[in-house]
């Protein structure tokens, strides 16, 4: 798992675009087009090196009304997801892994 | 009854209904041994397809009768030719040649029309770049474009046929050419092409023409086929519902439709931002649907049900 104090960036190839609080995003590389829910939307749009895991599970705490400890799990999980997806990677200069 | 040419025995066999028409290729062995450089008017097969010339040379009359018969409902308008073919036959196989690209063969008539439609659909897209072409079925009611959006073998082109028979007017079947603005459908009225026989009620015409393919439907056999640009009025994407008992139909969010328009595009690289804005701007101003579908006539009643709904 990564640790809370990660950051995550979009990758810069990609291309996404929000409509109606839902994201399109666009992975030419991999020939894969996506679509996010509002709350995976909330967190791709702050994915740009700047917002720590603890951080985004905060706001999202606060704009979809509900409580920290959910918040911060499903952002963790929606991070996972899109990193799995190759569409955000972890800024080396943040990342560690819990554990280790 | 298993109709098999024996002229052809590459051609497999189809088992049709009595009387019904078998494409029977151009088996007549040609005299000429090698293809002239030009023919004549009468021997070529003109088409004007989203607005554009195309011209198919068939000196073979067979094959001739085969490309009209498969355009039909896009022969006539005499405008300069911009894509043209030519397709020589030696009675055993057919060569299809455009300028610019390798000629291709083809062992049978199923194979000769596929390879034209694909060719042909990548040249239209190449001179209207202009138009979001999508690969999907489309019909009119009430001067409203509906699409049917499935990827192949997704049931587009025998829902296409089964709407016909509940009042819908034929717009196209593999290709949906949009204009972006004013949003509208392009008419493609080539022949509906089924790989297999529809379920009844909605059995095949007579002279549906059977090929390694598939089944052509002239497009002339449907009630009304639309032959002008029909202002969008929906989107269905289609869904196949296996061991399902009853149609289901929910409304999609732009995001959602936006990503499945998109996937089906076919050239959103010759718009601007690899396409996405124009996917979006299509389904920001278009109802949106996915359907699961069930046994065929269930499916249409539903849809039938819907689109007179939908709103002008």
């Amino acid at each position: 798992a990564r640790a809370p104090t990660t950051r995550f960036r979009r990758r810069s190839d990609v291309r996404s675009r929000v409509v109606d609080g839902e994201a399109v995003v666009l992975d030419r590389r991999r020939q894969l087009v996506h679509q996010l829910n509002r709350t995976a939307t909330h967190v791709w749009e702050r994915c740009d090196g700047r917002h720590t895991i603890a951080e985004l599970g905060g706001e999202l705490a606060e704009a979809f009304d509900v409580d920290r400890v959910t918040a911060s799990r499903d952002a963790a999980a929606i991070l996972r997801q899109l990193e799995a997806l190759g569409l955000v990677e972890a800024d080396p200069e943040a990342t560690t892994v819990q554990g280790e | 009854m298993t109709v098999v040419d024996p002229a052809r025995p590459t051609l497999p066999g189809r088992t049709l209904a009595p009387g019904r028409r078998v494409w029977d290729g151009g088996v007549a062995p040609t005299r000429r041994a090698r293809p002239r450089p030009s023919v004549a008017a009468a021997d070529a097969v003109e088409v004007r397809a989203v607005g554009v010339g195309v011209r198919v040379s068939c000196p073979d009359p067979a094959t001739r009768r085969l490309v009209r018969a498969h355009y039909e409902c896009l022969l006539g308008d005499a405008v300069p030719a911009r894509i043209e073919y030519a397709i020589r036959t030696d009675g055993r196989r057919w060569q299809l040649r455009r300028a610019g690209r390798p000629a291709a063969s083809a062992l049978d008539a199923g194979e000769l029309l596929l390879q034209l439609d694909q060719d042909l659909l990548v040249q239209l897209q190449r001179v209207r770049a202009d138009l979001f072409f999508v690969h999907a079925a489309a019909l009119a009611i009430d001067d409203r474009a509906i699409m049917l959006v499935a990827p192949s073998g997704g049931g587009k082109s025998t829902m296409a046929w089964a709407l016909a028979h509940h009042g819908m007017h034929y717009l196209s079947d593999e290709l949906a050419p949009l204009e972006l603005a004013p949003l509208s459908v392009q008419p493609y009225p080539r022949a509906l092409t089924l790989k297999d026989a529809p379920p009844n009620p909605y059995p095949l015409p007579l002279d549906t023409i059977a090929t390694s393919r598939g089944f052509h439907v002239p497009p002339s056999r449907f009630a009304d086929v639309a032959r002008a640009p029909t202002p969008l009025a929906a989107i269905v994407f289609l869904h196949r519902g296996a061991g399902v008992a009853r149609p289901a139909v929910c409304r999609l969010t732009a995001a959602q439709a936006g990503a499945r328009l998109y996937a089906n595009a076919l050239n959103a690289l010759a718009h601007p931002n690899e396409g996405i804005d124009a996917a979006l701007n299509v389904v920001r101003r278009t109802p949106c649907f996915a359907l699961v579908t069930a046994e065929l006539d269930a499916t249409c009643a539903v849809l039938a049900v819907m689109f007179r709904a939908a709103p002008r």
